[in-house]
C-alpha cells in the first residue's frame, strides 16, 4: 500500500508540476463548454425565436402580391422589408451585399396567375358534380422566386419554402372557394367560412420524449454540457499518453522492472490520479452548468434525479478515457506521436460518437461507426440520465458497453508493454 | 578472493529477426567484493549482458546463478546511462519514489535519501527541481537513486559520462568507498584511465563472446602492455565499429 501511494504522491506532484497540462485538462474545457453553449444557444434562439429578415420585390399588378406580403410578414417568423423597385437581378444583388438572408421576387402576373388557377380548379370540380357548366381554362402556373444568402443552410431554406408555400395555399384555397361560391351565383363568401378556411384547426403539443413523469425541457445546455465534457475527459490522452512515453523513454519503466516493485504499481498509479482528474472535471463543468450557466444569462444544467446512475457512468466514462491514454502511451514511441495521435484521434472519435453533430442527423453506416467511439457511449450514458432522465434498464447496456472498451484497451496495453519486455 | 556471488554460465542472446547472437556462449563468475569491468567495442554485447543479470530481459540459452550473501534473494542496484529521473520533482522526491519501490520503508528512506544525499554533495539542492540541476548533479542522484537500498552488488553503465572532473571525482570515490564496505561493483565505460584506475578484474567482449577474462596486472603480463587501451585495440582491432 505504502508502494501505491508513493507512486500516487509522484504522480500527483508530476501533475501539479504541468502548469500546461492542468490548464489542459481544467481551464480548457471549462472555456469550451462555455463558449460552445453560448453560441448553440444564440444558434437555437436565431432559428426559435429571432426573425428571418425577407426582401420582397413585390410587381404584382394585383392584390394578392400583396396579401401574401402581410401573411408572411404577420407570421412573425420574418422581418420582412418591401421593395417594389427592385427587379429580380437587384434582389440577388442586395441578398449577396449581405442586406438580407432571404428575398422573394413576386412577378406581375402573381395574382393573375393564381386566381386563374383557383377559378380552374373549381370550375373543373363544379363540372365533375355536374353543377356548374363553365368551360375549364388551361393556366400557367404562378411561380415566385427565392433567393437566399449561401450561408443559409439548406434544411432554413426549405423551411422557409415550406411556410411560402403554406400562405399561397392557403390563399388559393380561399380564390378557390370565393370561385366556387360565385358560380353558384353567391356573390359573397361567408364570413364564417372564410374565417374557417384562413386558420389552422389542428392543434400540435410539443414534448420532448421522456421515460418517467420528471421531464426536462432540453436545451443547449442540457445537450452540451455532457458531451463537452466527455471530449474534454479524453483530452486527458495528450498529458497520461505523454507522461507515459517520457517515463519509459527516460529509463525509469526498465529502472523499475530492476526493483522489487511490480510494473502493475506504476500503471495502477497513474490510473487512479487520472481518474481523479476525470471526475474533477466532471465536478467543475458539471458545477458550471448548473450554477454558473443561470446567473449569465445560459439555460440551466439540470441535473438527473438518479445521481447514482450519474456517478456510475462518470466513473465507467473517466476509465474508458483512461484507459485509452495508456493505450496510446503504450503503442507511441515519442511524445510528438502521442500528441498527435492522442488529440487527433480524439477529434475523429468525438466526431464520430456526435459530440458535434447528434449521430441521429447522421448517414445509417455512420451511425454503425459512430458505435465504435467510446465518446458515443459515454455520451449516451449522460443522454439516458440528462435528457431521457432513463432508469437502469437503460443505463445496463451503456454501462456494459463502456466496460468492455475499458477491458479492450487495458489488454492492449498490456499486450503491448509485454511485447515491449516492460512488464 | 571473495565468494561466488554471480556465475554465468554459457549465456547466448539472440534477438527476435536477428541473424547473429548478441552473446554467444559466454560463461564467467562474479566474487564478492569485486570491482569488475565490462568492456568492448559498440555492439560487443556489454549492455546486453549487464542486461540479462538485472534481469531486464531473458536470455536465449544458458543460466544465470545468483548467490545473495544475506537475504534469499541477491539485492541488485541498476544505474542506468540513461539519467532514469523524474526532472519535475526534487531530488528528494525522487528517492522517496524510487525508495519505496525498492520496498523501504518510509523511515529508512528518509534516513538513506539524507545520508546519500550528504555523501554526494546534493543535501543543499535537495528540495530543488531535477531540472534545475547540472549534468554532474544529475549523475550523482541518478548514482544515489540506483543504491538506496543498500544494495549486495551495483551495475553502473557508464556513470560519468558527461560530467564534470569534480563529480567524476566525487563518483568514482564514493564507489570505492562502497567497495570496501563489501559491496560487488560491475562497471561499464569507455574511459579506459578511469577503469584502469577503478577496476581490479576484467571482462573484455567482442562480437558476444568473451575475448579477455583476468586480473588487470595478469592481462598487462600476458599481453606485455602497459595500458588497457592497448590490450583493447589488440584484441578488438582498429576498425570503426559502426552498426547501422
Amino acid at each position: 500500500m505504502y508502494r501505491l501511494l508513493a507512486s500516487i504522491k509522484k504522480e500527483l506532484l508530476i501533475l501539479i508540476n504541468d502548469k500546461v497540462g492542468l490548464a489542459l485538462m481544467f481551464v480548457l474545457p471549462l472555456l469550451l463548454v462555455f463558449i460552445i453553449t453560448i453560441i448553440q444557444d444564440s444558434a437555437f434562439k436565431i432559428v426559435n425565436n429571432n426573425q428571418i429578415s425577407m426582401l420582397v420585390a413585390n410587381h404584382d399588378k394585383g392584390k394578392l402580391g400583396t396579401e401574401l406580403t402581410k401573411r408572411l410578414s404577420d407570421s412573425g417568423m420574418f422581418e420582412v422589408t418591401e421593395d417594389k423597385k427592385l427587379d429580380a437581378s437587384g434582389l440577388k444583388n442586395k441578398i449577396a451585399k449581405n442586406e438580407a438572408l432571404t428575398g422573394i421576387y413576386i412577378a406581375e402576373d402573381f395574382s393573375q396567375k393564381l386566381t386563374d388557377l383557383s377559378s380552374s380548379v373549381s370550375t373543373q370540380m363544379l363540372s365533375d358534380f355536374g353543377i356548374g357548366e363553365g368551360e375549364v381554362k388551361e393556366v400557367t402556373n404562378p411561380t415566385i422566386q427565392f433567393v437566399h444568402d449561401p450561408v443559409l443552410q439548406e434544411r432554413y431554406c426549405q423551411s422557409i419554402i415550406g411556410m411560402v408555400h403554406a400562405h399561397i395555399g392557403s390563399m388559393e384555397s380561399e380564390r378557390m372557394i370565393n370561385s366556387i361560391y360565385a358560380e353558384m351565383g353567391v356573390d359573397e363568401v361567408p364570413e364564417v367560412i372564410t374565417q374557417k378556411i384562413g386558420k389552422n384547426h389542428v392543434t400540435i403539443n410539443k414534448m420532448p420524449a421522456s421515460v418517467n413523469k420528471k421531464m426536462v425541457t432540453p436545451n443547449a445546455t442540457q445537450h452540451n454540457v455532457p458531451a463537452w465534457t466527455v471530449f474534454a475527459m479524453f483530452f486527458m490522452v495528450v498529458s497520461l499518453g505523454t507522461n507515459i512515453v517520457k517515463e519509459r523513454n527516460s529509463g525509469s519503466f526498465l529502472r523499475i522492472k530492476t526493483m522489487p516493485s511490480s510494473f502493475g504499481v506504476v500503471l495502477m498509479s497513474k490510473q487512479a490520479v487520472y481518474m481523479m482528474v476525470g471526475i474533477v472535471q466532471v465536478l467543475l463543468i458539471f458545477s458550471m452548468g448548473a450554477y454558473v450557466f443561470p446567473h449569465i444569462q445560459l439555460p440551466e444544467l439540470y441535473l438527473p434525479a438518479n445521481m447514482l446512475g450519474m456517478l456510475l457512468v462518470t466513473l465507467l466514462s473517466t476509465l474508458t478515457a483512461v484507459s485509452y491514454s495508456l493505450m496510446i502511451g503504450a503503442i507511441t514511441k515519442t511524445q510528438e506521436q502521442a500528441n498527435g495521435a492522442g488529440a487527433i484521434s480524439i477529434i475523429i472519435l468525438a466526431a464520430l460518437g456526435g459530440v458535434w453533430v447528434p449521430t441521429f442527423v447522421m448517414p445509417e453506416f455512420m451511425q454503425l461507426l459512430s458505435e465504435l467511439s467510446p465518446l458515443h457511449w459515454c455520451i449516451e450514458g449522460y443522454y439516458i440520465l440528462f435528457l431521457k432522465n432513463g432508469n437502469w434498464g437503460d443505463l445496463s447496456r451503456v454501462m456494459m458497453i463502456l466496460m468492455s472498451f475499458s477491458l479492450t484497451f487495458q489488454i492492449l496495453t498490456y499486450l503491448k508493454f509485454r511485447f515491449d519486455k516492460i512488464i | 578472493m571473495g565468494q561466488a556471488i554471480i556465475q554465468i554460465d554459457n549465456i547466448s542472446k539472440r534477438y527476435k529477426d536477428a541473424s547473429e547472437f548478441s552473446l554467444n556462449d559466454v560463461s564467467f563468475t562474479i566474487h564478492a567484493g569485486d570491482k569488475f569491468g565490462v568492456f568492448g567495442p559498440n555492439g560487443a554485447g556489454k549492455t546486453t549482458l549487464i542486461s540479462i543479470i538485472c534481469k531486464l530481459f531473458a536470455q536465449t540459452s544458458g543460466t544465470v546463478h545468483y548467490f545473495p550473501t544475506n537475504g534469499s534473494e541477491l539485492s541488485i542496484g541498476f544505474v542506468p546511462q540513461d539519467l532514469a529521473l523524474f526532472e519535475e520533482l526534487t531530488a528528494q522526491q525522487n528517492m522517496e519514489y524510487f525508495g519505496a519501490m525498492y520496498k523501504l520503508r518510509k523511515k529508512e528512506v528518509k534516513a538513506r535519501t539524507e545520508e546519500l544525499l550528504s555523501i554526494l554533495g546534493l543535501s543543499r539542492v535537495a528540495d530543488k527541481k531535477v531540472k534545475t540541476y547540472s549534468g554532474g548533479m544529475k549523475r550523482r542522484l541518478n548514482l544515489a537513486i540506483g543504491i538506496i537500498h543498500n544494495p549486495e552488488i551495483i551495475f553502473l553503465d557508464e556513470p560519468t559520462v558527461g560530467v564534470d572532473i569534480q563529480s567524476k571525482n566525487a563518483i568514482m570515490a564514493f564507489l570505492n568507498e562502497l567497495n570496501k564496505k563489501g559491496t560487488t561493483i560491475i562497471y561499464t565505460s569507455h574511459h579506459m584511465e578511469e577503469a584502469e584506475e577503478f577496476c581490479d578484474k576484467i571482462a573484455i567482449l567482442d562480437y558476444g563472446k568473451v575475448i579477455a577474462f583476468d586480473s588487470l596486472h595478469n592481462l598487462y603480463k600476458s599481453y606485455n602492455v602497459s595500458g588497457l587501451m592497448e590490450i583493447m585495440l589488440l584484441l578488438t582491432g582498429k576498425e570503426y565499429r559502426d552498426n547501422v
